[in-house]
């Protein structure tokens, strides 16, 4: 009995034997699965658990005047963050530690951490931006608590030593946004990246920006540095050898004050730009910290419109400036003799329209010298008669208005110098009355009213190339000389030169230097032993102005002019929105770039406190 | 009733390959242990555990050299005293995890629940044993066998700790299957198990505790909570997976040595194992476990009666059960439960059941030839 018991026990443990083999075989196989057929992925893995690439910025390249004075530079700036990956307290409880002593409410933390809640988890959350030495104080006094949630992270901001000194020739940087990300080379630029928004800071980014670094650590579970196996040192970016010289933008700054308006000065034989000065600005410092909303909304609302670059992204009508231009192409198309008079009684009639001069009762008898010092306009209604539309646009062009100068900035606008086609073409869906081309507008056009317009720097630079005997450089902030340099492949300034006779040079040039010397209306742009002619322009404006309550309709104030008048050196443009008259309201500005440089050339320009000079390559 | 029994010489008698085997695996478990432990500053796991390995083999000396018999006569009281400390200890525990199944005895604590088990095992092949029957179990004696095993098993979920109650299933169970059942009533347990249990844990899933809950879903879909119990999953695959086919060496494993692997010198040890010893060192480990089990079972064909036949059979049940639940585990074949591996994962209690069993399994073997 017991025997047979046994027997039958004994064949149901054997039983046994196989179920064991059987399970522990799939077991294995399920061991082969991991740690053979997939194992390639699982290090990969493993991989991606332990190490961490962290990004080690590199410093943006300085930005230095023509005399290797800072415009702007660097500085060391520090940042509270967090990090949500791993965080061991919640959000409330963070507020209620940290909130008092970072001043900070718990809304303020939700609207920081909801605004990068769709970023991976690992990535630091900037809590509170450029920290100072107690708020740093006070989170490392927390470390313990606060392990490596919330920290202190070191940052290079930019620092712009002039303030809103030349700022939208210079701009700002801040951070890439996702449109921009996608056009740009992915291995370059990645997402939280600080790039050029504006100004050369946007034109030179490339070369600004450095190439970043990395180290590569292994972490453990909690994110701590265990082994640096990788690193690779970032490498700055370049400085900017930038044609601006603060003396003259400071003059020219200054001499605006708080006008709306702009002037600009190019040096003639190279095309180098001294002076971009637009009024209102703005401090690009406050976009080096990030910018709250309601400062960046306040900036924006105001109806002066501080973002714009009122040297290059607005036209205006040049007025009696244009006269200049209209004397130059009357003499080179034979129409105008230096010797013809006209009698200008105050008013003319030309085909049927009445046209009057700006001074009632009119200037008597004016030769073309008087007309310019004295800048009448039915002397230059006679002109733009005898010339036509058509050949006043040819000659405008061929000078260089009415298109871009290809300056090294973006957002140049081309001005408008207009003809019976174009009229044609943007009034096609009117009526043949509407598209057709008075004679009335080409008399408009002769003294620099009606639709034609152009920039600031379009004036300089065409007068510029005139004085000069018809020899244009594109205007540049840099000279891609100083970039070759570098190792950047630039394209070379190339001039162009168009016909133009000496005498028709002389003759205008003259004039000019009466309009500043001999009793004209440019007076006040006047350098004692500084030779300079010019032209003031008084541009009515038409339509509602959008800002001021007082001076509605007031006219726009022009001032264009070179020195020395033989041999020109430097060349100017001065432009007050609703300044009056451009004798009293631009030529004053003129007189202050025109000054300073006369005294810079002549060693009477006292050596000021300034800015630190910069340590440069040979 | 044979004449008391005096087992033949001790040296020559003992299993020594069968020890051998087991020594080696608490070897490899202690060295994965001070591996998972050694850059933890202040722990003393290592030492710990080298100390119940001792203690456990000592322990297994003593009980292989007690007649199983006489074991099998103290059983009643060994039963109702293991009940009582049962009961006692969710009053006198800390809570561990959720759970209190611990209890502090001086310098060192102790989770009963486990040790208990062999206590039990002796109890059913007691009970079973004395049936000395040829045929199929009745319902009567299948009901008996069960309150031997439920009673325990309900006292430590009320814990609550499910991962042990569970573990005394298979005690339960491989008794009944050596002892005889009906292939109708294996069929229709079979049947039972595969249908009704998925269903009814998901109708019964209020009853279930959070822990337990959350497990099961878990189980169902990993990536569900990459934080929570799947991520320790993930972990552990992402440890075994890397450690390809020789490993990444002792001390080397990335995923054991910067802590992203969960419970790894207790429930997970197997998984530093798999990332430091490769497919290499899973073969070996699963080998030796798998000797011991092959082992046991040889024994317990050549015991001199069925109690020796049931006990090994039970402490067969009980080794195997935390081996494929744990081993399971690891790779994400079978939930997280809170089981560990014989002779491997840390922790004193599981240390000396496995050594208590062994002593058992021995016993019975030295006692073969008589008769």
């Amino acid at each position: 009995m017991r025997r047979e018991e046994l027997t039958v026990l004994r064949l149901r443990v054997n039983f046994g034997v196989y179920i064991v083999g059987a399970v522990l075989l799939s077991l294995v196989a399920g061991f082969w699965h991991f740690q053979i057929a997939q194992s390639r992925r699982f290090v990969e893995l493993a991989d991606k658990n332990r190490f961490k690439q962290i990004q080690i910025i590199a410093p943006r390249g300085r930005i230095l005047d023509r005399e290797n004075r800072v415009l702007v530079d660097n500085r060391p700036s520090y940042n509270v963050v967090y990090v949500r990956e791993g965080a061991q307290h919640s959000l409330e409880e963070l507020a209620a530690l940290l909130g008092p002593g970072l001043d900070m409410s718990l809304e303020d933390f939700k609207e920081r951490v909801d605004k990068s809640k769709n970023e991976p988890k690992f990535r630091p959350i900037i809590l509170k931006e450029d920290v100072d030495v107690p708020d740093i104080a006070f989170i490392n006094a927390r470390k313990l608590e606060l392990r490596d949630e919330v920290f202190v992270e070191y940052q290079a901001r930019r620092k712009y030593l002039e303030g809103d000194l030349a700022v939208h020739a210079i701009g700002y940087t801040g951070e890439i946004t996702p449109d921009e990300l996608k056009n740009k080379d992915p291995k370059l630029y990645r997402s939280g990246d600080q790039i050029g928004k504006f100004g050369l800071e946007q034109r030179y980014d490339a070369i600004l920006r450095g190439k970043d670094g990395y180290r590569l650590v292994i972490v453990d579970n909690r994110q701590r540095e265990v082994e640096q196996p990788g690193y690779e040192q970032p490498v700055g970016g370049n400085d900017l050898h930038t044609t601006l010289d603060l003396d003259l933008q400071r003059a020219a700054e200054a001499a605006l004050g708080d006008q709306v308006g702009a002037a600009v000065a190019l040096e003639v034989s190279t095309g180098d730009v001294l002076v971009m000065a637009s009024k209102p600005g703005f401090d690009p410092n406050l976009f080096a910290t990030r910018i709250s909303a309601s400062a960046y909304q306040e900036l924006n609302r105001d109806p002066r419109k501080v973002f714009r670059n009122r040297v290059i992204q607005d036209h205006y009508a040049p007025g009696s400036v244009f006269k200049i231009f209209m004397a130059a192409a009357g003499l080179e198309a034979g129409v105008l003799d230096p010797l013809d008079h006209v009698n200008c009684t105050g008013v003319v009639t030309i085909d049927g329209v009445t046209k009057s001069c700006w001074k009632a009762g009119g200037h008597g008898s004016v030769g073309l010298y008087e007309a310019i010092v004295n800048s009448c306009n039915v002397f230059f209604y006679n002109v733009g008669k005898k010339l036509d539309i058509n050949r006043i646009a040819q000659y405008a062009k061929q000078m260089g208005l009415g298109r871009k100068t290809d300056i090294d900035l973006f957002g140049e606008d081309a001005g408008l110098i207009p003809t019976p086609d174009w009229k044609a073409r943007v009034y096609r869906t009117k009526s043949k009355a509407d598209q057709k081309w008075y004679g009335s507008e080409t008399l408009d056009v002769s003294i620099g009213q009606g639709a034609v317009s152009v920039t600031v720097l379009q004036a300089a630079w065409a007068m510029g190339g005139l004085a000069s005997g018809g020899r244009l450089l594109p205007p540049h902030l840099v000279d891609p000389g100083t970039l070759d340099k570098d190792g950047f492949v630039t394209q070379k300034l190339v001039p162009s030169q168009y016909t133009i006779r000496a005498s028709t040079v002389d003759v205008v040039s003259r004039g000019m230097w009466g309009v500043v010397n001999e009793g004209g209306t440019g007076t006040r742009a006047s350098v004692d032993g500084f030779d300079v002619a010019g032209k003031t322009g008084t541009a009515q404006v038409v339509g509602k102005k959008s800002y001021g309550k007082d001076e509605d309709f007031e006219d726009n104030a022009w001032f264009v002019g070179f020195a020395p008048y033989r041999n020109p050196e430097i060349v100017v443009a001065a432009f007050v929105e609703h300044g009056g008259h451009g004798g009293t309201a631009a030529a004053p500005i003129a007189h202050a770039i025109l000054d300073t440089y006369y005294r810079k050339k002549t060693g009477q320009f006292g050596a000021q406190a300034n800015g630190p000079i910069a340590q440069v390559k040979p | 009733m044979p004449a008391p029994l005096e087992a033949r010489s001790f040296g020559k008698d003992f299993d020594w390959t069968l020890f051998g085997a087991a020594l080696l695996l608490a070897l490899i478990g202690l060295t994965e242990i001070y591996s998972a432990t050694m850059n933890i500053p202040g722990d003393v796991s290592f030492m710990k555990q080298a100390i119940f390995v001792t203690a456990g083999i000592a322990l297994m000396f003593v009980i292989a050299s007690v007649d199983y018999h006489s074991v099998s006569e103290h059983i009643p009281w060994l039963y109702l005293g293991s009940l009582a400390v049962l009961i006692y200890t969710p009053l006198a525990a800390r809570r561990i995890a959720g759970a209190k199944s611990w209890i502090d005895l001086g310098p060192v604590s102790v989770q009963p629940s486990e040790i208990i088990k062999m206590v039990v095992v002796v109890a059913m092949a007691r009970y079973l044993s004395d049936l000395h029957m040829k045929g199929y179990l009745t319902l009567n004696q299948i009901l008996k066998a069960a309150v031997i095993c439920a009673v325990p098993m309900g006292l430590i979920l009320l814990q609550p700790d499910m991962g042990t109650a569970l573990s005394y299933l298979p005690i339960l169970g491989v008794g009944l299957l050596v002892r005889g059942l009906r292939p109708t009533v294996i069929v229709s347990v079979i049947l039972i198990v595969v249908l009704i249990v998925p269903i009814s844990a998901f109708l019964l899933s209020d009853y279930l505790k959070a822990h337990q809950k959350e497990r099961l879903l878990t189980f169902i879909d990993p990536s569900r909570d990459p934080q929570g119990k799947g991520f320790q999953v993930q972990q552990s695959k992402i440890a075994i997976g890397s450690g390809g086919l020789a490993g990444k060496g002792i001390f080397k494993g990335s995923q054991n040595q910067l802590g992203f692997l969960p419970a790894r010198h207790t429930d997970f040890i197997f998984s530093v194992v798999g990332e430091e010893m490769g497919f290499i060192g899973v073969l070996g480990t699963l080998g030796l476990l798998g000797f011991v089990l092959f082992r046991s079972l040889h024994n317990a064909q050549t015991a001199r009666d069925s109690l020796g036949l049931f006990i090994i059979m039970g402490v067969v049940g009980v080794y195997f059960f935390h081996l494929v639940v744990n081993v399971a585990m690891v790779i994400g074949f079978f939930p997280v439960v809170g089981i560990p591996l014989p002779f491997l994962s840390y922790g004193g209690s599981s240390i000396l059941t496995a050594f208590i069993g062994l002593g058992l399994v021995i016993n019975v073997r030295r006692r073969r030839y008589v008769n």
